[in-house]
């Protein structure tokens, strides 16, 4: 199986990183709408598989699937691009503005949730026969998810706030790990199992994944979670939101870029 | 009978007969050794049509550029890709040629000529045929005619050529393969000859003249002119006197397909080479710099990096690169650089340049004054002027494949994209879009999947030429964001006033012109616009916005067609038609 120099897949990197911020609005947002879709799929399948089984980790291993499709098909999460895009502007890469960088994130973050509210909305009228039964115990778990990750936070206050950005940052230094471990490999084969380890720890240690949650948080407001919309963006998405960025950039981009990218000489006759 | 080489002997002969000049054209390459092992020897002869005045010409280029182009294919390709490859590139350029003069109107009077060419490697001859020439082969006393001639009769004296070189802007060429026999002789012969001469007087010449196969062909032709020939006469003859023997054969193709060289470290031998340092690393290529053991020469070697070594496609490309650079010799142009030996691996060699790229020069030079950045635009614009010359498009021309040296001079590097008018495309070009990964650069034609012209290459120089001025992009990131051309033609050029207040209005006006999304509003010719920006043109100092025909010629008529239209209507009104 083959495998890349470290200097290959880092322009890589900048190279996807750069694509994105030119890509234009409709595909953008068509790929962060699948993107943000398939996701919530895998995700409910996941929490499915745990609840009927009662083995959380059989959960965790199987929600990966969701990821590597997603990933193959060439849709964009919000923490993928939260970790490439900055990478073409300290490249100095033409054309490519804090303005550009922006507005991708913009987009993707609206497309990530449009795909992930459609999930969620579809998901609840089968657990709930078109919302004329009570949910069944798989519903009435991702209820009790979405009190526990936002109530919950809020009831340590600034501690708990803390240990909520900190999951937000550990989960995308996991997931955009996944992503740019699956560039080093040229094969399919190769990028599935590199992605599958990462994605894996995240989902059983339970950090916090802002698409994810687009999912799991609507859900459970949908079948009668006891918190509200405003505990949901103050004491969940928004702060999961700024930790998987800081994660995701500061952890895996900056980093890779820096050893990898900056030791290469400037001057390249040829 | 074996032998370790590959022996031929060759004789020809060419004579103008009974007309005023002799249009046909006849060579043969024997390269040295190591060449002859990987490419083998090529034998070519054309006759240019005698209807056209510069048949001679096209004639001789098409014999020239094969034996020239042939040999600077890669050695990684078969004799079948190589040949075939170098016959269309000619065929192509042969082709421009006629749609730029005479022959545009009349293929009587264009660069058209006849080719029949041989390239014997190893234990087989592989045939090359267009035209009404034809290959013979002469074993054991008996003739075997191997090429059929490319004739349509019209009448009992008149008859045309159905195919022949410079006609069609795609080749259409026969090619078959013949194993060898020690003791062959292949007879290479324009019509001139061929009607007029059956077999049996040719293996009389031969018996008669022994080794001299030059006499033998000059009393060949003496013969068809006696026997009232009233075309040119050309014969080659070739004769195989030994063949390698069988296991050296194999072993000649098993390294026709080269493997991929590992990644290389600073002070590693590497194929004859010390590798002195890595110059450049991206997920395309990896670039050292080297020095050649026996003459320690300075020389750049190129690999294909392990991601693009999985792809067939990306492969051919980069070997393309290669006999690309062998082409085109220009002081712009990177050359290619280290002897012709035999390589044991798949690589790339090219001459080293110190300097830096466009690049790191714009880093170091934020602002430079116009009559640099004009000597740099002159420059970039005279390399790639030496590729269109040659009915090839740069394709990926951006700053990071342009490096400046000590004293000033640009050279051109980085072939990868090229296109070869004629050349089949490797890589089609829905895939390349993601290739590419540089869309500042790309001309918004190929954003909309349209095939590229020269125009489209001087939208990169305009846009290289509008980054230099002031180092933004006069479109930001929006070209690769339209995909229709409703879209582009939306797309809102930034003036290069707003940040360089010091550059003329005809400059800016220059650079507008040339980085125009539509390339029919671009200029004509590069020529045109490197005039343009050192003198200046009146149309762009007038705040008067260009007439209606100049701006939208659809719309223009369509008025006009309307106006007529209702003339016509009053007019009827007016003048009722008699009788009605």
């Amino acid at each position: 199986m083959a495998y890349l120099a470290p200097a290959e897949f880092v322009t890589k990197m900048v190279d996807a990183g750069e694509s994105k911020i030119f890509m234009s609005t409709r595909d953008t947002l068509v790929r962060a709408y699948m993107a943000g879709a398939i996701l919530a799929l895998a995700a409910a399948f996941a929490i499915t598989v745990t609840v009927q089984t009662g083995q959380p980790l059989l959960g965790a291993v199987l929600f990966p699937v969701g990821f590597i499709l997603l990933y193959l098909l060439g849709f964009d999460l919000l923490t993928g691009v939260f970790t490439l895009t900055p990478l073409a502007l300290i490249d100095k890469r033409p054309g490519v503005t804090v303005g550009g960088i922006l507005r991708n994130w913009t987009l993707v973050f609206f497309g990530n949730f449009a795909g992930a509210l459609t999930v969620a909305v579809m998901m609840a009228i089968i657990w709930t026969f078109g919302f004329t039964e009570a949910p069944n115990t798989v519903a009435q778990k991702i209820g009790t998810i979405g009190e526990g990750r936002t109530v919950g936070y809020a009831a340590h206050g600034a501690a708990g706030m803390l240990t909520l950005f900190i999951r937000g940052v550990l989960c995308n230094w996991m997931v955009s790990t996944g992503v740019v471990a699956a560039m080093l490999s040229t094969h399919v084969s190769g990028k599935v199992i590199a992605m599958w380890m990462p994605i894996m720890v995240f989902f059983y240690m339970g950090f916090e994944h802002s698409i994810v949650n687009m999912f799991l948080f609507p859900s459970g407001l949908m079948l009668g979670g006891n918190f509200s919309l405003y505990d949901y963006m103050v004491w969940n998405e928004i702060p999961t939101v700024i930790g998987n960025l800081v994660g995701g950039l500061a952890f895996v981009g900056l980093t890779l870029y820096s050893t990898h990218v900056k030791t290469a000489p400037k001057r390249k006759p040829a | 009978m074996t032998s370790l080489q590959l022996a031929l002997t060759i004789g020809q002969h060419s004579d103008k007969g009974r007309k005023e000049a002799n249009q046909d054209f006849h060579g043969a390459l024997l390269p040295e050794e190591s060449l002859r092992g990987s490419k083998g020897i090529a034998v070519a002869l054309a006759d240019g049509i005698s209807s056209s005045e510069v048949g001679h010409l096209a004639a001789q280029f098409a014999v020239h550029s094969f034996l020239d182009d042939y040999y600077c294919t890669s050695e990684a390709w078969s004799v079948k890709t190589s040949a075939l490859k170098t016959l269309a590139a000619t065929n192509a350029w042969l082709y421009s040629q006629t749609q730029q003069g005479q022959g545009r109107f009349d293929k009587d009077r264009g660069h058209v000529c006849t080719f029949s060419g041989i390239v014997f490697k190893s234990t087989t001859a592989h045939l090359f045929h267009i035209g009404d020439g034809r290959i013979t082969l002469l074993r054991g006393g008996n003739a075997e005619p191997l090429t059929q001639e490319h004739r349509v009769v019209v009448s009992g004296d008149k008859s045309y050529l159905s195919r022949a070189f410079g006609i069609h802007p795609q080749l259409d060429i026969d090619y078959r393969t013949v194993a060898l026999e020690a003791g062959d002789v292949f007879v290479i012969a324009t019509d001139g000859v061929h009607e007029y001469v059956e077999p049996k007087l040719v293996l009389e010449a031969l018996a008669e003249h022994g080794d001299k196969l030059d006499a033998a062909a000059a009393a060949i032709t003496a013969a068809a002119l006696e026997r009232g020939s009233t075309d040119n006469l050309t014969v080659q003859l070739v004769r195989v006197d030994g063949l390698p023997s069988g296991e050296i054969g194999e072993l000649q193709q098993q390294l026709a397909e080269l493997p991929l060289p590992s990644l290389l470290e600073a002070g590693a031998t590497f194929d004859g080479y010390r590798i002195e340092r890595e110059l450049h690393a991206s997920s395309r290529s990896h670039v050292y710099l080297a020095s050649d053991a026996a003459t320690d020469e300075k020389v750049v070697i190129k690999i294909p990096s392990v991601d693009l070594g999985q792809d067939a496609g990306h492969l051919e490309a980069f070997l393309m690169e290669e006999w690309i650079a062998r082409r085109i010799s220009h002081p712009h142009v990177l050359k290619p650089g280290g002897q012709n030996r035999k390589k044991q691996f798949l690589y790339v060699t090219t001459e080293y340049i110190e300097g830096c790229t466009l690049t790191q020069w714009m880093r170091d030079h934020p602002q430079p004054d116009l009559e640099t950045v004009r000597n740099l635009i002159d420059q970039i614009a005279r390399g790639l002027q030496a590729f269109h010359r040659l009915e090839m498009l740069h394709q990926d021309l951006r700053p990071d494949n342009i490096l400046i040296d000590a004293a000033g001079t640009v050279k051109l590097i980085d072939f990868g994209s090229v296109s070869v008018a004629g050349v089949a495309e490797a890589i089609a070009p829905a895939e390349r879009g993601t290739m590419l990964g540089t869309p500042q650069y790309t001309a918004p034609e190929y954003f909309l999947w349209e095939e590229g012209t020269t125009r489209s290459d001087q939208f990169s120089l305009g846009v290289i030429a509008y980054q230099l001025l002031c180092g933004r992009l006069p479109y930001g990131a929006e070209v690769a964001k339209c995909k229709s051309a409703a879209e582009q033609k939306r797309l809102k050029y930034a003036s290069l006033l707003q940040t360089r207040g010091d550059v003329p209005v005809w400059v800016d006006g220059a650079i507008k012109k040339a980085v125009h999304p539509n390339p029919e509003w671009r200029y004509e010719a590069i020529s045109e616009f490197l005039h343009d920006l050192r003198h200046p043109n009146r149309s762009f100092l007038s705040d008067r916005p260009p007439p209606l025909i100049e701006r939208n010629p659809l719309v223009f008529w369509k008025l006009l067609s309307l106006i007529l239209f209702a003339l016509v209507v009053v007019l009827l009104a007016t003048h009722p038609i008699a009788g009605a």
